[in-house]
């Protein structure tokens, strides 16, 4: 049985992970639909050398935290293999943001 | 000038993290086997170290990352091997921080004893890496 003091750090912390999987998954958009095509098409290398490293440091906090979030326990095969696979897709990281939004309103139901 | 001071920063928050690591491991490490053996002062050394890994390990570990690689930039370190090197130890530390700090808020928050039992072993590739990285970085072999 949790303690309301558990409960409210097992919220924040879901609410933590839906902000970094919205923000891997805006940076990748970002990087794939804007700076990518103004390289090769408008010559702006520039584009891709700044979101390059944004993007590279959004996803590896995704991973820290997924495995944070996975060594805890209680996320089924099926739940971690879509959350590992959308942080490569582009829009992934919002169809996983949807998914940790519905455990937090499962976890907040008392 | 600047350099100094991320160098400093960058330091400070290596003792921090790296210390922040090794309690985390010890406290793994010394998990009981069974959850009837696990004594409430250890609950309660698990509690205190787990607040502390969310609250002083893992923004340390962020900070890290941050200013290690605004100098290696300001440097221009990038490209030379003896910090491809330190980035995979670097790496690979992060990963096995990421897996001690889930552990922590699971032994804090139930009773499960359950541990992989590679990770009764963590202390030890920490410290490892930890001196691995402090030759890396001072002699710079490569």
């Amino acid at each position: 049985m949790m303690s309301p003091e558990q409960r409210t750090e097992e919220l924040a912390q879901l609410q933590r992970m839906r902000a970094i999987s919205l923000i891997e998954a805006s940076t990748l958009l970002l990087l794939v639909l804007v700076a990518v095509p103004l390289k090769h098409l408008a010559g702006l290398a520039i584009a891709t050398r700044i979101m390059g490293p944004i993007h590279g440091l959004a996803f590896l906090t995704y991973v820290w935290m997924l495995i944070q979030l996975v060594s805890a326990g209680g996320w089924s095969r099926s739940e971690i293999t879509r959350l590992v696979l959308g942080a490569f897709v582009p829009f992934g990281g919002f169809v996983n943001a949807q998914v940790l939004a519905r455990r937090q309103a499962r976890l907040a139901t008392p | 000038m600047i350099y100094l001071w991320l160098k400093a920063l960058h330091v400070a928050a290596v003792l921090c993290w790296t210390g922040g690591l090794l309690a985390a491991a010890m406290a793994i490490a010394a998990r009981p086997a069974t959850p009837e053996a696990i004594a409430p002062g250890h609950r309660a050394a698990i509690g205190v170290i787990s607040r502390w890994d969310r609250r002083v390990t893992s923004p340390a570990m962020l900070v890290v990352w941050g200013a290690g690689l605004a100098l290696a930039m300001q440097g221009q370190w990038f490209g030379s091997l003896w910090l491809t090197l330190k980035l995979g130890i670097v790496l690979a530390l992060s990963a096995l921080h990421g897996v001690l700090s889930g552990l922590l808020r699971r032994a804090a928050s139930s009773q499960s004893s359950e541990v992989p039992s590679w990770l009764r072993h963590a202390p030890l590739p920490i410290v490892g890496g930890v001196t691995a990285i402090a030759v890396l970085v001072v002699v710079k072999p490569f």
